[in-house]
């Protein structure tokens, strides 16, 4: 965003080019991470079918010249919760370019492999934008299938998965099968007593790994823009920011109703009602509130927020509320940076993300990306309580 | 009778005695595919093979070389198609054919014959599939590279709200190429938070049809729903407006209407009470009856 | 004298509605001025309005139904109890069409009004059956914003391997139909789901006031009294139907009933019917119905899978195949996935979410009914054979079709 000033105007051929060029650029090719950051100038304007394109065309640019530590989030995140073949196909082949495999990446690609093996379709890399209509190339069980391949001992943990797919499909699809046995081949192949292996297995994965999704952030901005803006909720009633989320630190979280992906906005909705649980448990309901913000805020009115929050769980009252902004969104989303982009007032992809404010409405902490764990969210949330 | 022998008939030509299903349903896929077979004996032959094809990797590859090849009958290639997508609903026994059929299906999208066309596009459409939103968005963008006509394209690219087809829809509201292309786009932005404006005027235009004021009646109860409870009830008081439209608009507050409001609202049952006795169809006064006495009247 | 009635042991109205399948329930005096022993005879009769329902009586867990019972009550209050049923074959047409009745010689001692609610073939529903079931389904639907939108989000591609392509396809159906119908209970209790008996014609329920006709585009088009013109499901409008077939007539291609019920007497051949005549039903369309991710979105789906649960509930009567412990009731066959076998709990009723369950769980646990307790909150698959309570009366999940008797 701020290295690589492309105009949203640019055509998806364009963009392809672009990216190719950075990529080819050893001075430059740190940028490819940048570029997939959500809220990106590139992203505005274009649908969801197109960013999924542009996404892949970045991870399988990164496939080649190699996944940094700053990117590896971002391809966690996709195996964490992608549902499109094409971006958990093209990811699974960048993180064979990490140059450090570590068991701690198992899970997310076995992970990967549960949520896309029932959508399991051709996808083409050769060109920017093509869909496979053969099935002789590549799909995302596949890539990910080598990934576990290359991952070799550091798969150990895949491997009754893995007997048990080829028990159910090996029989009746001998790619499949073939791409299963090399991966448990490679798992249980490579020495276990060889040094190196040992070595790299046991050396600390990079920070992004262990809890990948946490950032505590050191200074906390100060808020003044946002103060005012005054928040519809679930009943219709209105409250600005300032009345809701200062007095008292808050767990927020952004969603949408529309949201076409279950393990992003459902699932985020519903872990939020998990986490008030675990308030009421702790008893400390009365003293923490949470928030659900929609990114949708002119079709998300007060009924669909509170029919939506209840189908999931959701506790509804003067501490606990679903939340649309009634005017000044944009300044919402540059004060929390959120990782959200539109096409018109409609979002076309967005990140987890998970705020924890202080008391003054300061954002104190923040989990983005990959799922959070509901009792880590609430015991850093203790901790802000206690300052 | 003639019923009766067709089914016998087809039952001789695909099942022997006490075949096992799995055994009836292999035997089927070879009559399906077999070109020394009548048209009619293969269409039959199909809607007995999906069980073959999530079971037999060969048996999946000879129905999709049939759904792919242009040159068997356009009706065999339909009944493949249909057994195919039979088969998909199994999906645990399905997960290792998925890839070559929705292959396939991307192949057929562009087959010179309209109806596969439209059937494969709306299946992968169903799926969210990219590659389809994609054709069928050049498609109203450039009439020339269409695949579907226009309201059939807006038709499934409703199915994905992210599928980016908004201004593609507003488009055709201002330059229609025809009624029904028009009602489709209607239909698709009524997702549209900025389209409130426009169904509140198409709602209250007596010179609209009553399925495009019905349309913008919905569009507004998801869009600005206070909108909505005050508009059908100026139709249902506007003595000059059409007996269907207020049909509908009673329907909306009959189902989903305040009933306390409504209750108490002497003038909206006064005009209820006008419609239950006038010159309405049976149909419209029995609903206003329904309405009248839910209310207490 | 008074008695109290209570029928599926319970005083509540809401439990006043009785399947083919016996109801238990009690009797006792609740006033007993005017008698004149320790006990009185009371005689039990149902008396059936016009076109009503009927039912039949007996004194025990066993032997034959009569249309009356005699018992003999204490006038201390005790309670006696006796069972009550529909009689094969008259269904109720109206909530409370029925009035069971207890007489002490000529003097009634109480009464209520009961309803013998059945699933029905919905092209043959009376307009009333119809209107209400429509209403229902179009409040539960609520332009988008009622219940039903977790009804639709049970059925999509992340969920699909819960119900489909193994043993559980027809368990996790019934207890998703159940827990619908109990829904629309709660709107109408007078509603009961009917089937959609695809292999025959069902002209009927492609009409404007029913389940609509589509036009040329299959877009289904609704009368302007029809509620389900406001059907909204994924925030669009309208549903997308396009029949292969002339709907005056049954679809080609499937399946009959016959051939259906002559798969095989093990379960394991009768279920691939999932193929056809089930996945011919479904593709007999265009439009929403016809692939899985969207197939929920059609009301009709729901007419489609009552049938399909209709043709096990006969085969299983055909078979006697209503006890899980019975081998060829199921295919519980080493190798089935979470979710398909006899033990297992069902998603997503059982709350449980993360690989290998999909990651939410819409809906929550399985509706209650103030008729029965089966099958509870959490149902098993299990659970869900002994729909009539005959292995175990216990079990009985207070459903029955029109022509699958008790």
């Amino acid at each position: 965003m701020r290295n690589v000033a492309i105009a949203s105007t640019q055509s998806e051929p364009q963009f392809a080019a672009l990216v190719d060029a950075t990529a080819a650029d050893p001075d430059r090719r740190e940028q490819l991470t940048e570029l997939l950051r959500e809220d990106h100038p590139l992203y505005a304007g274009r649908g969801a079918a197109a960013i999924v394109r542009m996404r892949g065309w970045i991870l399988l640019a990164m496939a080649r010249t190699g996944v940094s530590d700053a990117a590896l989030i971002f391809v966690l995140e996709e195996l964490d919760t992608g549902t499109d073949a094409y971006l958990v196909a093209a990811t699974a082949r960048a993180l064979r370019s990490y140059p450090r495999p570590n068991a701690a990446l198992a899970p997310f690609v076995m992970r990967a492999l549960a949520n896309i093996r029932y959508r399991d379709e051709p996808v083409s890399f050769e060109s920017y934008g093509e869909y496979a209509v053969s099935s002789t190339g590549t799909t995302p069980v596949r890539e990910l299938l080598a990934t576990l391949a290359w991952l070799g001992p550091y798969a150990q943990g895949a491997l009754q998965e893995l007997e048990s797919l080829r028990a159910q499909v090996g029989g009746r699809s001998r790619k499949l099968r073939k791409d299963v046995d090399r991966a448990m081949q490679a798992i249980r192949g490579a020495d276990q007593t060889d040094e190196s292996n040992t070595q790299a297995c046991c050396r600390a994965p990079p920070d992004g790994v262990s809890n990948p999704s946490f950032r505590g952030l050191k200074s906390r901005c100060g808020f003044a823009p946002i103060d005012s803006i005054v928040f519809e909720d679930h009943k219709g009633e209105l409250i600005t920011f300032k009345e809701f989320f200062q007095g008292q630190p808050s767990i927020v979280v952004f969603f949408y109703t529309r949201c076409g992906n279950p393990m992003k906005c459902s699932l985020t909705v519903t872990k939020l009602a998990r986490i008030q649980k675990l308030l009421e448990a702790q008893g400390l309901a009365d003293q923490v509130r949470t928030a659900a913000i929609t990114y949708d805020p002119a079709f998300d009115l007060p009924e669909r927020l509170r029919v939506y929050g209840q189908d999931r769980g959701v506790r509804m009252d003067a501490q606990h509320r679903m939340l649309r902004a009634t005017d000044d969104n944009d300044t919402l989303r540059k004060h929390f940076e959120l990782g959200v982009n539109f096409v018109e007032s409609l979002v076309n992809r967005h990140r987890i993300e998970l705020y924890i404010l202080d008391a003054e409405g300061r954002t104190a902490a923040s989990f983005e990306r990959i799922h959070w764990d509901e009792q880590q969210v609430v015991t850093r949330t203790i901790e802000v309580l206690k300052e | 009778m003639a019923t009766k022998r067709k089914v016998a008939k087809r039952s001789k030509s695909t099942k022997k005695p006490n075949a096992s299903p799995k055994a009836s349903a292999r035997r089927a896929v070879s009559i399906a595919t077999s070109s020394q077979r009548t048209v009619k004996e293969r269409v039959a032959a199909a809607a007995e093979a999906p069980l073959a094809v999530c079971e037999n990797e060969k048996d999946l590859q000879a129905m999709l070389n049939v759904l792919r090849n242009k040159d068997e009958p356009a009706k065999v290639r339909l009944a493949a198609l249909q057994s195919l997508q039979a088969a998909s609903f199994s999906v645990l026994a399905f997960e290792p054919c998925r890839g070559e059929y929705i292959a396939t299906l991307r192949k057929v999208a562009e087959d010179p014959d309209p109806e596969l066309r439209q059937r494969v596009l709306g299946l992968l459409a169903r799926e969210k599939d990219g590659f389809a939103q994609k054709k069928l968005l050049e498609g109203l963008r450039n009439p020339g590279k269409a695949l579907l006509p226009p309201e059939k394209a807006l038709q499934l690219l409703s199915y994905d709200v992210h599928a980016e087809a908004y201004s593609a829809a507003r488009d055709i509201v201002k330059k229609p190429p025809s009624e029904i292309a028009r009602r489709e786009a209607l239909r698709l932005l009524a997702a549209d938070a900025s389209a409130a404006p426009l169904f509140e005027k198409l709602l209250r235009d007596k010179n609209e049809l009553r399925e495009i004021r019905q349309i913008s009646a919905s569009a507004l109860h998801a869009l600005k729903p206070e909108k909505l409870q005050e508009t059908a009830r100026k139709i249902l008081l506007d003595k000059s407006d059409y007996d269907d439209i207020k049909a509908t608009s009673l329907t909306a507050l009959t189902q989903f209407g305040d009933d306390e409001a409504l209750g108490k609202d002497k003038a909206l049952l006064k005009s209820v009470d006008r419609l239950s006795a006038g010159e309405a169809p049976a149909k419209y006064k029995q609903s206003a009856r329904r309405f009248l006495s839910k209310y207490g009247r | 004298m008074d008695v109290e009635l209570q029928i599926n042991n319970s005083s509540s109205p809401d439990a006043r509605f009785v399947t083919w399948t016996p109801s238990p329930c009690r009797i006792r005096v609740t006033n007993p001025s005017g008698a004149t022993s320790p006990t009185v005879s009371v005689k039990i009769a149902g008396v059936s309005a016009a076109g009503g329902g009927a039912v039949v009586f007996r004194s025990g867990t066993a032997g034959a139904f009569s249309s009356s019972v005699p018992l003999t009550v204490p006038v201390n209050g005790t309670s006696v109890p006796f069972f009550v049923a529909g009689k094969f074959g008259q269904p109720s047409v109206n909530d409370g069409d029925i009035k069971i009745e207890a007489r002490v010689g000529a003097t009634s001692v109480g009464s209520v009004q009961v309803m013998v609610r059945i699933r029905k073939n919905a092209n043959t529903l009376a307009t009333g059956e119809r209107n209400r079931f429509v209403s229902a389904f179009a409040q539960l639907n609520n332009q988008g914003l009622g219940r039903f939108a977790d009804f639709r989000d049970m059925h999509t591609n992340v969920s699909s391997p819960q119900a489909h392509g193994a043993p559980g396809f027809l368990p996790w159906h019934r207890a998703y139909l159940l827990d619908l119908e109990r829904e629309l209970q709660a709107i109408d209790p007078s509603v009961a789901l009917p089937y959609w008996r695809f292999d025959q014609p069902a002209p009927n329920l492609f009409k404007p006031d029913f389940l609509g006709v589509s036009d040329a585009l299959g877009t289904v088009q609704f009368g302007a009294t029809n509620p389900l013109q406001f059907w909204k499901t994924d925030g669009v409008q309208g549903i997308n139907r396009r029949p292969f077939f002339n709907t005056a007539a049954a679809p080609g291609g499937l399946r009959n009933e016959t051939q259906t019920l002559a798969l095989g007497t093990q379960y394991a051949a009768f279920r691939t019917l999932e193929g056809n005549p089930h996945g011919s039903a479904h593709t007999s369309f265009g439009g929403s119905i016809s692939s899985i991710p969207t197939a929920a979105k059609d009301p009709l789906f729901f007419l489609l899978h009552c049938n399909v649960d209709r043709l096990w509930a006969k085969w299983q009567r055909k078979n006697g195949r209503f006890n899980p412990a019975q081998a060829a009731s199921y295919d519980n066959s080493g190798g089935n996935p979470i979710g398909h076998n006899l033990p297992d709990t069902m998603w997503p009723w059982n709350g449980v979410t993360g690989a290998p369950r999909p990651p939410t769980a819409p809906g929550g646990a399985m509706a209650a009914s103030p008729c029965v307790s089966a099958p509870g909150p959490q149902p098993r698959v299990q659970n869900t054979l002994d729909y009539q309570g005959g292995v175990s009366a216990i079990s009985r999940l207070g459903f029955d079709y029109d022509d699958v008797q008790f």
